[in-house]
């Protein structure tokens, strides 16, 4: 039993979704059925006077469609034709009913729970951090075809329901209440008696938005969207342009001619590999979210150590310490922010109140909220004890001599208990926890810039790192919000070091006189966030060389160093920082190519080639090093993989990371593609044994699963 | 005499500052935030296990009413732990710790943050009792008649200001403000503007000599909104001080024959001191070599006129409590109210009529050496930001006993309202 019924004094039949042995309500077939049949019996009861949804669960009202049917591909065009249509009837027998109804939010209202909530006469939500309302359904490349693109619209108006769909906003409250998703807002507690109450108000009559909501301006606001919303997206994700068709073409027409090309619609995008894609890379973050690493001692609650970490310390206060302070901090933990004297301190809490201050600004956080984390952080210039700290995250300078020292003292000031970890992005684990009494507890921690945005955090096991370590590790990084991957101490970890040779091919393509615009276009094309020079320049020339020749010096010519970016350090281009790098950044809008560094490029072998060889010299190499990371177990399974290559650089999330995009090409292919360009490009596009053992046998990544 | 002594385990205060200049923005409960931040950071301790946090503050910020509890939840004590303003006006940053004592000695916790804070530039202004009888009425006008009568009764003089500061140091038992109480005294025991002005010139010196050894106590604050720049030391005392700018200032409190200026009196200041404190037991149980104990304590009211003359009652008290005397004492801090103040507390300890009279003593309290007295500058050249100075000088006082490896401090303050304050800090 999903769905209990019972009915109040005064005739109001009471909808109670409880799903058994879950912290979630979802729709399945089971759910859907039941609601039917809830339904059919108010028809045919003429004593209920009117019908109220409430959920029994803490944090989620309906979360939606059961994504796992989507999931476990096999669903058939005719199967998802059935999904639709059979969501869709009941929904259009709820919202036909005779006695007003009313969907009671607390929690997470969601996609199919709140395409339900749509059919309800009127729509009350709690005041909670936890109610979250909207349909997401585009985020996972469908669109919302139980009635959310037909009845949202003539709910809230065209612009408005467009502006709430086309991003797959999950709304507060406030929120909600101010865009019309939902009639009021109020404190739980007085949820269920507001609810009744409206049910005594009758059926709501609503205003008809006969201006935005007339075939003409929809079709306006069609051809006016369509061409930003294809430049935004590069084209890559067919169910923006899909929803904004059928929402705009459905407005005119009747409420079941605008379901029937809802339903078209979620038939051509399910079976898209885009949209398998996107549901994949949901259920790796789930996955990451519930991922038990180490031993499970860490599950045990009954010490202390294995309580939610209060106090953190983090010692540098440079970009990434404060940004991770800052993030530690809004996750509610006391912070204790470390360098050597207070003009850095001071630097570090100037980053962090930024960070807040923006915050505030965006709406993320209350200004209560920003000071409060300000406060949490416990600045300190001269060596204090840190032996109430749960976890010391060094942030300091990339210099192994000075880690290790820092790693000498930490132990003498940590408490026992206390978890030592490193930030480092490329220094081995191992080597910095030999500096310290208790290698076991020491680990890697690797936080992604910025911060505050990246949601990917490397785990990194050295060779001592106790499994209770990792357990704890991974826990922390779960708690604070972060995705957790779980990697073995070798060089450059996971993603970095997928990322260099990438990297170090576009400079390579650079100094062979390829465009700098083109290197870029072809990857924006490809679906990266942002261009690999680009890239570079943000990241700061120095530090790209510095792991590119760290690398180098551990992968030998796999992973060339080319002179060009020595060149340009030289020439003092550094990028962004520096005011130049490839691209000259003096400007403040769209920055040109940097003439002088263009001056450097020497090379002509590069210059002809199309956009499709350059994506295949800058992606193969990556793909191939991919597979290596698999090969070398610097990490366990192929999802680990792409969930870091997605999370962790941005790699188009459509293609389902490096190895579902190996797949996707096919592995035979890739193989022959890398022998080519290892004969006219050089060694380093050396396929990799299990790339080419694989290709042999025909087999394929996750094949197994 | 066996119950458990509190032990001064660590502390650490925030820069004084003049009023107006650097930490004038920051209101007090951000000043004690930064202070009790700082002195968790210090000790590291686990801030679930302090049983309560004292704070001494005079001019309690109007938005933060029980401003010790405001300060402690935003420094990251967690929210079990109680915390409680006390307020003795100057002493008030004594009365933390002697409440701590005083709670540890009735079994009522045993691991205390205790500390002083005060911000006085940001002393309100205040409308007149007459003016806001007006607001009211405007505010309680239904009519538009009735709006423009009610706003009509409005007089120019109703916007002028009554200034909190000035209140505050007013006695209104009296009528004096606390410049006319150190006139009087000053005259009756003979403080001429001369000494007074030679002694607020000795206290700038050994306060810009002392800079590096008080930086031992201070911890940065970080100014809010940017929190960027840093203010790492006292901006009080001057080192370039002669006695000629000092004879240049006009007397302010009294016309024509008045003796105290604004050079010679303490400086109006805004700063926070924070201390971690416990019964020997617990504090044994810290890992943290402890500053000193709180060996002895006395409060004695006396004539609020003069209330300058507190210290010379209090220590007359401590030392029939205690029978400890001066000559015990290895440094002497008499709080410097004023110069002129502090001139005469030496002299009615130095005098047998003072003691026969007002003490009922046969022989005089004794000498205060120059030597010991106030070593490190006091708060004409420091500051006194009334609420903070009694935990500066107890905390000040442990530092430099531990530098002098010596044993005993007297640290005495005259209290607004006719009191004083002595207590021994020893090692």
């Amino acid at each position: 039993m999903n769905i209990n019924a019972t009915t109040l004094e005064d005739g109001i039949r009471l909808l109670t979704f409880d799903r058994p042995e879950s912290s979630a309500n979802l729709f399945d077939t089971a759910t859907m059925d039941e609601l039917d049949h809830h339904l059919a019996d108010i028809e045919s009861d003429r004593s209920v006077r009117g019908a109220v949804f409430v959920s029994t669960k803490k944090s989620i009202f309906i979360a939606g469609v059961d994504l796992k049917r989507f999931h476990h591909s096999g669903l058939t065009t005719d199967d998802i034709r059935r999904i639709a249509s059979v969501g869709q009837r009941v929904f259009n027998r709820l919202a036909a009913l005779r006695v007003p109804t009313v969907a009671a939010i607390h929690g997470a209202c969601l996609g199919g729970g709140y395409e339900m909530a749509l059919a309800c006469d009127w729509r009350v939500a709690s005041d909670d951090k936890r109610t979250k309302i909207g349909l997401p359904e585009t985020s996972i490349g469908l669109l919302p075809a139980w009635g959310g693109s037909t009845r949202l619209p003539r709910l809230i108006g065209l612009p408005r329901a467009l502006a709430a769909i086309l991003p797959g906003k999950r709304m507060a409250p406030k929120q909600a209440k101010r865009n019309g998703l939902v009639d009021q807002v109020v404190p739980r507690e007085h949820l269920l008696r507001v609810a009744t109450g409206k049910i005594a108000q009758g059926k709501p009559s609503r205003p008809g938005h006969w201006f935005w909501n007339n075939g003409l301006v929809a079709k306006l606001i069609c051809l006016r969207e369509k061409p930003k919303l294809l430049k935004k997206t590069g084209g890559h994700y067919p169910a923006l342009p899909r929803t904004l068709d059928v929402m705009t073409s459905g407005i005119s027409r009747s409420i079941d001619a605008s379901l029937k090309l809802e339903a078209d619609g979620i038939i051509a995008l399910a079976s898209s590999p885009v949209c398998g894609n996107l549901i994949r890379i949901f259920f790796l973050q789930e996955r990451a979210k519930r991922l038990r690493a180490g031993k499970g001692s860490a599950m045990k609650n009954s010490d202390k150590k294995n309580a939610p970490a209060k106090w953190a310390a983090v010692i540098g206060a440079g970009v990434m310490g404060a940004g991770i302070a800052q993030w530690l901090s809004a996750r509610g933990l006391d912070v204790v922010l470390r360098d050597i004297d207070p003009k850095r301190v001071g630097q570090g809490m100037a980053t962090i109140s930024k960070l807040y201050h923006v915050a505030v600004k965006r709406r993320i956080l209350t200004k209560v909220e920003g000071q409060q984390g300000v406060d949490r952080i416990h600045p300190a210039h001269n060596e204090v004890p840190l032996g109430n700290t749960d976890i010391i995250i060094e942030a300091a300078v990339e210099k192994l001599d000075l880690k290790k020292k820092i790693f000498e003292r930490l132990d003498e000031l940590a408490g026992p208990e206390t978890i030592l970890a490193t930030n480092t992005s490329a220094l081995p684990i191992s080597e910095i926890a030999q500096a310290t009494r208790h290698p076991e507890r020491v680990i890697g921690i690797h936080f992604f810039n910025p911060v505050h945005r990246m949601q990917l955090v490397e785990v990194v096991v050295g060779k001592a790192t106790s499994p209770e370590t990792l357990a704890r590790s991974v826990q922390f990084v779960q708690k604070i919000g972060r995705l957790p991957v779980v990697v073995r101490d070798r060089p450059g970890f996971l993603v970095n070091r997928i990322l260099m040779p990438y990297l170090s091919e576009a400079s390579r393509l650079f100094a062979d006189g390829a465009a700098i615009p083109s290197i870029d276009q072809a990857m924006l094309d490809f679906g990266m966030p942002m261009g690999p020079m680009r890239l570079l320049d943000e990241v700061g020339l120095d530090v790209g060389h510095h792991v590119a020749t760290h690398l180098a010096a551990e992968f030998g010519d796999r992973m060339p160093s080319s002179g060009i970016m020595q060149s340009m350090l030289d020439a003092g281009q550094l990028g962004r920082k520096s005011g130049a790098g490839f691209y000259d950044y003096s400007a403040q809008s769209k920055p040109p190519v940097n003439g002088a560094a263009a001056m450097l490029a020497t090379g002509r072998a590069a210059a002809g080639l199309s956009q499709e060889q350059l994506q295949d010299c800058m992606v193969l190499p990556m793909l191939n090093e991919a597979a290596r990371c698999l090969e070398e177990n610097v990490v366990a399974d192929p999802e680990d993989v792409d969930l870091g290559m997605i999370m962790g650089t941005g790699f188009p999330p459509f293609r389902g990371g490096p190895l579902r995009h190996a797949n996707a090409v096919g592995l035979a292919k890739i193989v022959e593609s890398l022998e080519r360009l290892a004969k006219s490009a050089g060694p380093q596009f050396e396929p990799c044994e299990l790339l080419q053992s694989m290709a042999k046998a025909g087999r394929e990544f996750y094949g197994d699963k | 005499m066996s119950r458990e002594r509190l032990v001064i385990v660590d502390g650490v205060r925030t820069p004084f500052t003049k009023m107006g200049t650097s930490l004038a923005r920051l209101n007090a409960s951000e000043l004690g935030r930064v202070a009790v931040n700082a002195l968790l950071t210090k000790t590291g301790i686990d801030p679930g296990t302090i049983d309560e946090v004292i704070f001494g503050c005079v001019g309690q910020p109007i938005d933060s009413a029980n401003v010790a509890r405001v300060i402690a939840l935003r420094a990251g004590v967690p929210r079990s732990v109680p915390a409680v303003t006390v307020s003795r006006n100057c002493a008030s940053g004594c009365e933390a710790i002697t409440q701590a004592d005083q709670k540890l000695a009735a079994g009522c916790g045993e691991l205390f943050v205790v500390g002083g804070v005060e911000s006085m530039s940001q002393y309100p202004l205040l409308y007149r009792p007459s003016a806001a009888a007006k607001f009211n009425r405007l505010a309680r006008a239904k009519s538009l008649g009735q709006k423009i009568g009610a706003a009509l009764g409005f007089r120019p003089g109703d916007f002028s200001p009554l200034i909190g500061l000035k209140l505050g140091l007013s006695d209104p038992v009296c009528g004096l403000n606390m410049g006319q109480t150190a006139e009087l005294i000053g005259r009756e025991n003979g403080a001429t503007r001369e000494l007074q002005d030679a002694f607020a010139l000795a206290s700038h010196q050994k306060a810009a000599a002392a800079a590096a050894r008080l930086a031992d106590e201070i911890c940065p604050v970080y100014l809010p909104p940017k929190y960027k720049s840093a203010v790492t030391a006292d901006n009080g005392p001057r080192a370039k001080q002669s006695i000629e700018a000092l004879a240049k200032l006009r007397p302010v409190f009294e016309r024509g024959t008045g003796t105290v200026t604004a050079g010679n009196a303490s400086q109006v200041s805004d700063g926070a001191v924070a201390l971690l404190v416990a019964g020997e037991t617990r504090a044994a149980q810290l890992s943290l070599e402890p500053l000193g104990t709180l060996a002895g304590y006395a409060y004695a009211g006396c004539e609020p006129s003069r209330m300058g003359l507190g210290p010379v009652y209090a220590m007359n008290k401590l030392e029939q409590l205690s029978g400890l005397g001066l000559n015990d004492a290895d440094i002497i801090e008499i709080n410097e109210a004023f110069a002129a103040q502090v001139l005469a507390v030496r002299a009615c300890a130095e005098s047998a009529t003072f003691a026969r009279d007002e003490l009922k003593r046969d022989r005089p309290l004794g000498q205060v050496p120059e030597a010991k007295l106030n070593v490190n500058g006091g708060s004409i050249a420091l500051g006194h930001p009334v609420g903070a100075t009694g935990a500066r000088l107890a905390l000040t006082s442990l530092l430099e006993l531990r530098r002098r490896k010596a044993k005993r401090a007297l640290i005495s303050l005259c209290i607004g309202g006719g009191q004083g304050a002595a207590m021994w800090m020893e090692r």
